[in-house]
């Protein structure tokens, strides 16, 4: 690899640093299209080493994020059983799930979350505790949590809804991290924020939690197979981590709205790109 | 016995700041030792003048690559303590539940634990 190629990637993986912690996604859903279409990187070499942007992304951000308290440790405990179970079913059956339903579904999916987030706005009310009895999973499981939001600098209790449905959800995107080597942070922050009324900026730090254990078990076996490329991964870690230390910055003073806005422009932008790989095949996303 | 409640949650709070201050050291950490060994690792390539290597190391074969100081050795270091960090992040959180005495959770926690064993060995 040339040195020229190498300082482009880096600023490529400090960019999905940045965006990445600020919208709780790992950044292989920027970094792999990038590296195979920008800088014609082999796709397997291209994805073993998004897995390990994610790993930086997720273990550089939810550090500063789990410090002050926006993550909710053990919505994400509860839900990386399903992650960690999907990615292993994904990985074996999972190839022989023909790739065309599992981009219309999830491009649908991600499609109808992105309406969603970017309809409703979320108030400091909307945040709040709402009152009512919480469903006895919740209760039992204690996943309701509390968290310091530094842009209003309230507290704001919250419960945490459907926590079944929020489950099954994680274990698709789960299933399909461990299919194509990415995150799975796209479908996780709408399925805490949309499905089970989790704040956004909490939702993002506790996707952001959760990624690098999903991620870290498909990297080793990358990593075991020879297709981790030390240099390039090694830039893909510095760019990212500096990345980070800003992008959790901006989020700590961010309006929740924006941050929420941005997401679903993301995920316009990501659903229109997997349902254009229909119409257009052989580009990967 | 009002005094006593509040005191009880005073500790439950400091218990809980304990988990996140050590979950917080160790992924910090886990990144900065990574990152600090891959740097080395480019500034062997500027002094050796060896090239960029392009193939990983297996953690088996790396000792004698970090004895000649060789830029493949440390950059393969650097990756694979990067991707460690969130199975021994995982491994503390059970311990720490399990200090906690929440069953619920150290069995969700095990269960984590044990799919990243299983992806790691059916897998590799």
């Amino acid at each position: 690899m040339s040195i020229a190629i190498l300082l482009i990637l880096a600023i490529a993986a400090f960019l999905a640093g940045l965006g990445g912690s600020y919208l709780g996604v790992g950044g292989g859903v920027f970094l792999i299209p990038f590296m195979t279409l920008a800088l014609s990187v082999n796709i397997k070499v291209a994805i073993a080493t998004s897995l390990i942007g994610v790993i930086a992304t997720s273990s550089g951000a939810a550090s500063v994020y789990v410090r002050d308290h926006l993550t909710n440790l053990r919505l994400a405990m509860f839900l990386e059983v399903a992650t960690t179970l999907g990615a292993i079913v994904g990985a074996l059956v999972g190839l022989r799930v023909p790739d065309f339903y599992l981009y219309i579904v999830f491009g649908v999916v991600v499609l109808y979350a992105a309406a969603t987030m970017a309809r409703i706005r979320e108030t400091a009310k909307e945040r709040a505790y709402q009152a009512g009895e919480e469903s006895p999973l919740t209760k039992r499981l204690k996943l309701s949590s509390v968290y310091f939001d530094q842009e209003d600098q309230g507290v704001y209790r919250y419960r945490v809804e459907r926590p079944v449905a929020g489950f099954g959800v994680s274990a698709a995107a789960g299933l399909f991290s461990g299919l194509l080597g990415v995150g799975g942070g796209f479908i996780k922050v709408p399925a805490m924020n949309v499905l089970m009324r989790v704040p956004m900026k909490a939702a993002v730090a506790t996707s952001n939690f959760m990624i690098g254990v999903t991620a870290a078990a498909s990297a080793f076996i990358y990593y075991s197979q020879g297709l981790v490329d030390p240099g390039l991964a090694a830039m893909v870690i510095i760019g990212v981590f500096s990345g980070t230390n800003l992008g959790t910055r901006l989020l700590a003073h961010a309006k929740s709205s924006n941050v929420r806005f941005l997401f679903a422009l993301f995920l316009v932008i990501l659903g229109t790109a997997m349902v254009g790989r229909l119409l257009f095949p052989g580009v990967p996303i | 016995m009002q005094e006593r409640v509040s005191n009880l949650r005073r500790a439950v709070v400091a218990e809980v700041e304990d988990i996140n201050r050590l979950i917080y050291h160790v992924l910090r950490a886990g990144v900065v030792v990574s990152v600090a060994i891959l740097l080395f690792g480019f500034v062997l390539v500027a002094v050796t003048g060896y090239p960029i290597p392009d193939r990983s190391i297996a953690p088996r074969a790396l000792a004698r690559p970090l004895f000649t100081f060789t830029p493949e050795g440390y950059l393969s270091l650097g990756v694979l303590i990067l991707i460690f960090t969130p199975v021994v992040r995982v491994f503390l959180s059970l311990v720490s539940f399990a200090k906690e005495r929440d069953r619920q959770y150290v069995l969700m926690t095990a269960i984590v634990f044990a799919n990243l064993l299983v992806s790691l060995v059916l897998l590799a």
